[in-house]
């Protein structure tokens, strides 16, 4: 499903030539759960930009689903992210002044994808995290744990085959934290592939494989 | 995403920071209100100008003092050529000019600043000495009484006719420059009080006040009997509200006066005007050493008037100009503050699927509104001023014209294509995961 080989990627800061990763090789199966460790400051999130098509690397070769990531132009990278990709972040990323409900179907503004009944499949993803009652509310009227629910709502709203989660429970207490790792579950279980990154050991444990960026390369 | 859904994202990004755009709207609702007024007194200033002119008929010629210089292509130059000099025309250049062959009618005319005074009331006035056919050339009408005859003019009668400002003065029905002490406070707000109860029972003045036709004022200690009053004839610039009418023989006898102020020549049909007006000129020219006077057709006038209008709608253009670009400019610093400021919020929409065009189509439409909502307003409250001026003000009409108000609406269009590129690229070209990452 998604493959990095020997993926480089540095840059420049003042005279300084910053290698953040050193040669990344990293193989996802499709429907897979990983989790991503590593120290702050270690290129997790630069890794989960590059697996999102947000960047670009220097060298190396990103496939996912069979195409060539690497090759593609800005414009055929920006429908792939809406197509296949889903992100959550840790700090949500809502937009202030759109709805719950307009925040998560913004993704469908930007699709090509014929999804039928947009509203009604906004709807259905407000209802399953949990959030249909506050669809009018601005995301200052929600709690951390709230906004993260929108924010997977959002993520999934285009069905995508993968779902980039970047310290998506950093924010949040002990209680809320395990309610959105449970939705992940449920998502790995529905054939959702999940690729995220923690520094947080005992989310990491809820995926199926964990590896650790160490030094700019993945182990 | 299609063109309409960026112009849907772009009207829910103006409404949902409605306070900031408001603000930068000002400087286009201001810019497109001058324009549109400015037009309005333009054209409504030309327009009355070119109806006063049009008074004078086409089969009319102007004489008057000052010699106007002949132009490179034969016109003459009536706005460099027609300076301060006093006048040398006489009434012998009138009689001259009667027996010019062609020649149906000569009104020569005399102007002098007087008071007129009835009874302890005392107000300054334009003293106009000229002939019975005055009404009939000036097109020019009576509210009451009658105009002063052939007769009397030809007996040196001491007969006037009031302008109507002048006729209320002297009733005290309305305040214009006064000598008496009747200016206080005390007799203005009762004035003032009149006019409102007027107002309040629909009553007017006139029915309770008597008329001075009939009645005797003096100028300079020389009795007139009033014989008639114009009706008001708000105008710009030739108003006959605030002169009063005597006979020009009795002009010519009773004040300092011996020189025209000008005279109208009236042709016996239009196929001779080009002929009688060579022939005024030799025969006044006969007169005078100098050529100190010039002989002037009705079109001749209306070029002129042109000319000056012309230069006043250039000066309109320019200020459109001016006015636009300061308010594009403060528009793009608005926008470029907001996409700064949005920086994050591209960064998500870009993560989310946003192309570099739709991004940059949100951003460009939000401009474009910004100044097509603001030119609206501004149109629409010039709109409002000219419907209150008309409704208000007599002394002229303004005419908004709808070329104005298309002209407005593009340059404004203009305005917001030209300074909304920026900031749209400005936005379309942020790399997403350093936008993500503003702080």
């Amino acid at each position: 499903m998604i493959e990095f080989r020997n993926v480089k990627k540095h840059y420049r800061s003042g005279n300084l030539d910053v290698e953040i990763l050193r040669g990344v090789n990293l193989h996802v199966k499709k429907g897979e759960y990983i989790a991503i460790m590593g120290k702050s400051g270690s290129g997790k999130s630069t890794i989960l930009n590059l697996l999102g098509a947000l960047d670009s690397f220097n060298t190396g070769e990103y496939i996912l689903a069979g195409r060539s990531v690497h090759k593609m132009r800005a414009n055929r990278r920006t429908a792939l992210r809406n197509n296949e990709i889903g992100f959550v972040f840790q700090q949500f990323h809502l937009i202030p002044n759109l709805s719950v409900y307009q925040n998560v179907r913004l993704p469908l503004t930007y699709s090509r994808k014929r999804l039928g009944r947009k509203k009604a499949r906004v709807h259905n993803l407000l209802d399953e995290v949990g959030l249909l009652h506050k669809k009018r509310a601005k995301p200052a009227q929600l709690s951390g744990g709230e906004k993260q629910r929108v924010a997977i709502a959002r993520a999934l709203v285009n069905e995508p085959s993968i779902l980039l989660a970047d310290e998506p429970t950093g924010s949040l207490d002990e209680a809320t934290t395990q309610s959105i790792l449970s939705l992940f579950d449920r998502l790995h279980e529905s054939g959702v592939t999940i690729v995220m990154i923690t520094h947080d050991i005992e989310v990491a444990n809820r995926a199926e494989r964990i590896v650790h960026l160490q030094n700019g390369v993945l182990l | 995403m299609k063109i309409l859904s960026g112009f849907k994202m772009a009207l829910y990004g103006l409404w949902s920071n409605r306070t900031r755009v408001f603000a930068s709207m000002i400087g286009v609702i201001i810019g497109m209100f001058a324009v549109i007024v400015l037009s309005a007194i333009a054209i409504g200033v030309k327009d009355s100008l070119m109806k006063q002119m049009g008074n004078l008929g086409a089969e009319q010629i102007l004489v008057m003092p000052g010699r106007a210089l002949d132009t490179a292509n034969g016109q003459k130059d009536l706005l460099s050529g027609l300076t301060s000099i006093p006048s040398t025309l006489t009434i012998e250049d009138a009689k001259a000019v009667e027996k010019v062959p062609n020649v149906n009618y000569v009104m020569p005319e005399l102007e002098t600043i007087n008071w007129v005074q009835y009874e302890d009331k005392k107000v300054q006035s334009a003293l106009i000495g000229t002939s019975h056919q005055y009404t009939r050339m000036q097109h020019s009408k009576l509210e009451e009484g009658r105009f002063f005859t052939e007769e009397e003019q030809d007996a040196k009668a001491k007969v006037i006719v009031l302008g109507n400002n002048i006729h209320n003065a002297l009733l005290g029905k309305q305040d214009i420059p006064e000598e008496t002490n009747n200016t206080d406070s005390a007799d203005s707000q009762q004035s003032l009080w009149k006019k409102l109860l007027n107002l309040l029972t629909g009553d007017s003045v006139a029915a309770e006040e008597p008329s001075l036709v009939g009645k005797t004022i003096t100028i300079q200690d020389t009795p007139y009997k009033v014989i008639g009053v114009l009706a008001p004839n708000a105008a710009l610039g030739t108003s006959t509200d605030n002169n009063v009418m005597i006979p020009i023989e009795t002009a010519l006898e009773t004040t300092s006066m011996k020189n025209l102020t000008k005279m109208t020549v009236e042709a016996s049909s239009m196929d001779v005007v080009d002929e009688v007006d060579a022939a005024v000129f030799s025969a006044i020219k006969e007169n005078h050493s100098e050529i100190d006077f010039s002989v002037v057709k009705q079109d001749q006038m209306l070029g002129a008037l042109g000319k000056v209008t012309s230069i006043l709608q250039l000066m309109l253009v320019g200020i459109t100009v001016i006015a636009l670009l300061i308010s594009g400019t403060g528009i793009m610093n608005v926008m470029v503050m907001s996409v700064r400021e949005r920086t994050r919020e591209i960064g998500i929409r870009k993560a989310l699927g946003a192309t570099t065009f739709e991004i940059m189509i949100q951003f460009f439409f939000e401009t474009l509104l910004l100044c097509f909502i603001g030119g609206v307003i501004g149109i629409g409250l010039g709109y409002a001023f000219i419907e209150v001026w008309n409704n208000n003000i007599e002394l002229f009409a303004l005419v908004l014209p709808v070329w104005a108000v298309k002209l407005a609406l593009y340059t404004t269009l203009a305005c917001g294509c030209l300074f909304g590129i920026y900031p749209a690229l400005k936005a379309a070209r942020m790399n997403p995961s350093k936008a993500l990452r503003f702080e």
